[in-house]
């Protein structure tokens, strides 16, 4: 009986279970086996699935107060303020508008010369727009959390950009959301291609770099041609990313006379905090088979069979 | 019967009123506010709050099903709330025989260490696995769910405060 109460009932003599310590032990134990299953093995996708499908219906509920304080705070905005909205956007769509008409007769174009040099037709990449909902509260890593999953097609791996850039990758996939880890978290790595002179490399997330996160390109000998200010788009020799999307810029390169290599740091060109519309890309390896290299022995034909 | 002098005899605890306040716990946590380092876990101190107050009812096996629905929801590494939530609920079962002999204040200052093991617990689970250290903001949390422990001891026994039975000046 807890203290000091007018609870009747009295508690059980002898079926008092285990002892805490033991159950301390006991529910340890398995949290260390989901963690390890969780990190190592990549077994727990089932448990998630299902525990995330139970709570979704009360995390769309919590949302609703969220989404409708962010509404109300832009309701309460200046006019002003959104007629300069209005008319950067605009000014944008203007220049996008220019570019697009002479992008089509650069395809065009390029069409014809690739034709011209037999060379293989460039990838078409499927793509569908959506929503950034919240970033994950988890403050260990970087994700955010986008309003499409299985249902709308969205598969494990897929790029996903905002209007400036690659913002990040899809990592985990639910019924109806999709988390995208994005470019600066750590475990994050995506190969580019330095667009002046040529050169490939991987960049890898820097979390720590500013106040909301960097990229830093490793691998790059100490005397690399890099410079400040270069721009660094996806080299597409992942199979995964469209080659030719933008990604970072160059910020500081720094070169040291103890390393080998090169400290390259770069700024990812989306907008990692607070982007709201984004397009999830297909991963290649969907729309179209990779020309993949000849094994190198080649299974050697049976003889005997020509005789006669 | 065994009890602080001065003290009010309290009520039964409706069960369903346990449940309701761990899920209105739970759901709170769910807001999608984004990445505050320093925002209190309120499941934690009800977890506490309840482990102390009902520890025959809450235990370690509601702690760690909780846990586990925090670890999906946040997408952070499976069982690392669980552990600490886990961690948690044993500790304030070590404590509940002496921790309600004390004023309110006193209480909170005692479940303070609690809840800053709980979330040290998180932060060593995920530094070893390879995570981000989330800036020193964080250290507050613990902080302010120990200052929510009175308005927890507050609105939790208000059910077990009414008068056995009612009558005119005391309707409710």
């Amino acid at each position: 009986m807890p203290l000091g109460t007018l609870e009747r009932s009295a508690p059980p003599f002898f079926k008092q279970g285990p002892s805490a310590l033991s159950r301390l032990a006991v529910y340890s134990a398995l949290a260390l086996f989901l963690m390890v299953a969780d990190a190592r093995f990549k077994l727990t996708g089932p448990v998630r699935q299902a525990v995330g499908t139970v709570l979704y219906p009360v995390q769309w509920l919590m949302l609703q107060p969220v989404e409708f304080a962010s509404h109300g705070a832009g309701y309460f905005q200046s006019l002003k303020a959104a007629q300069d909205d209005l008319d950067t956007a605009r000014k944008k769509m203007t220049e996008m508008g220019q570019r697009a008409n002479q992008a089509e007769q650069l395809a065009l174009e390029n069409g014809r010369l690739r034709q011209l040099l037999a060379l293989r037709d460039r990838l078409e990449t499927p793509a569908q727009a959506a929503e950034v909902i919240y970033d994950t509260a988890d403050p260990y890593t970087r994700r955010v959390v986008v309003d499409r999953g299985q249902m709308g097609g969205v598969v494990l791996g897929a790029p996903v950009m905002d209007e400036a850039g690659v913002l990040g990758q899809v990592t985990r996939v639910f019924p109806l959301v999709s988390e995208v880890t994005l470019l600066v978290d750590r475990d994050q790595a995506i190969p580019v291609l330095n667009v002046r002179t040529g050169a490939r490399g991987v960049a890898y997330g820097d979390p720590v770099a500013g106040h909301d996160g960097g990229m830093e390109l490793r691998f790059m000998p100490a005397n690399a041609d890099v410079r400040e200010d270069d721009l660094l788009t996806t080299s597409g020799v992942d199979g995964l990313y469209p080659s030719g999307l933008p990604v970072a810029r160059v910020v500081r390169v720094e070169r040291r006379a103890d390393s080998a290599f090169a400290r390259v740091y770069c700024k990812p060109l989306a907008q990692v905090q607070g982007a709201r519309h984004v397009v999830v890309l297909q991963p290649l390896p969907e729309n179209a088979s990779l020309p993949r290299p000849e094994p190198a022995h080649p299974v050697p034909v049976k003889r005997g069979g020509r005789k006669g | 019967m065994i009890m602080p002098r001065g003290e009010p005899l309290l009520l039964p605890v409706n069960p369903v009123f346990i449940v309701a306040s761990l899920a209105a716990g739970l759901a709170i946590n769910l807001l999608p506010l984004g990445r505050v380092v320093w925002m209190p876990d309120v499941l934690m101190v009800l977890l506490v709050f309840w482990g102390v107050h009902q520890p025959l009812r809450i235990g370690m096996g509601v702690a760690f099903l909780l846990g586990l629905c925090m670890d999906v929801s946040q997408s952070a590494l499976l069982g690392q709330h669980a552990l600490a939530y886990t961690v948690l609920s044993f500790g304030a079962i070590a404590i509940h025989r002496r921790l309600l002999w004390f004023s309110v204040p006193s209480q909170a200052l005692q479940v303070l260490p609690l809840f800053a093991l709980a979330h040290a617990t998180e932060l060593l689970l995920r530094m070893v696995s390879g995570g981000i250290f989330p800036g020193l903001w964080s250290f507050l949390a613990p902080l302010i769910e120990a200052l929510l422990w009175p308005l927890a001891s507050w609105v939790l026994l208000a059910p077990q405060r009414r008068p056995p039975d009612s009558d005119q000046n005391r309707p409710l």
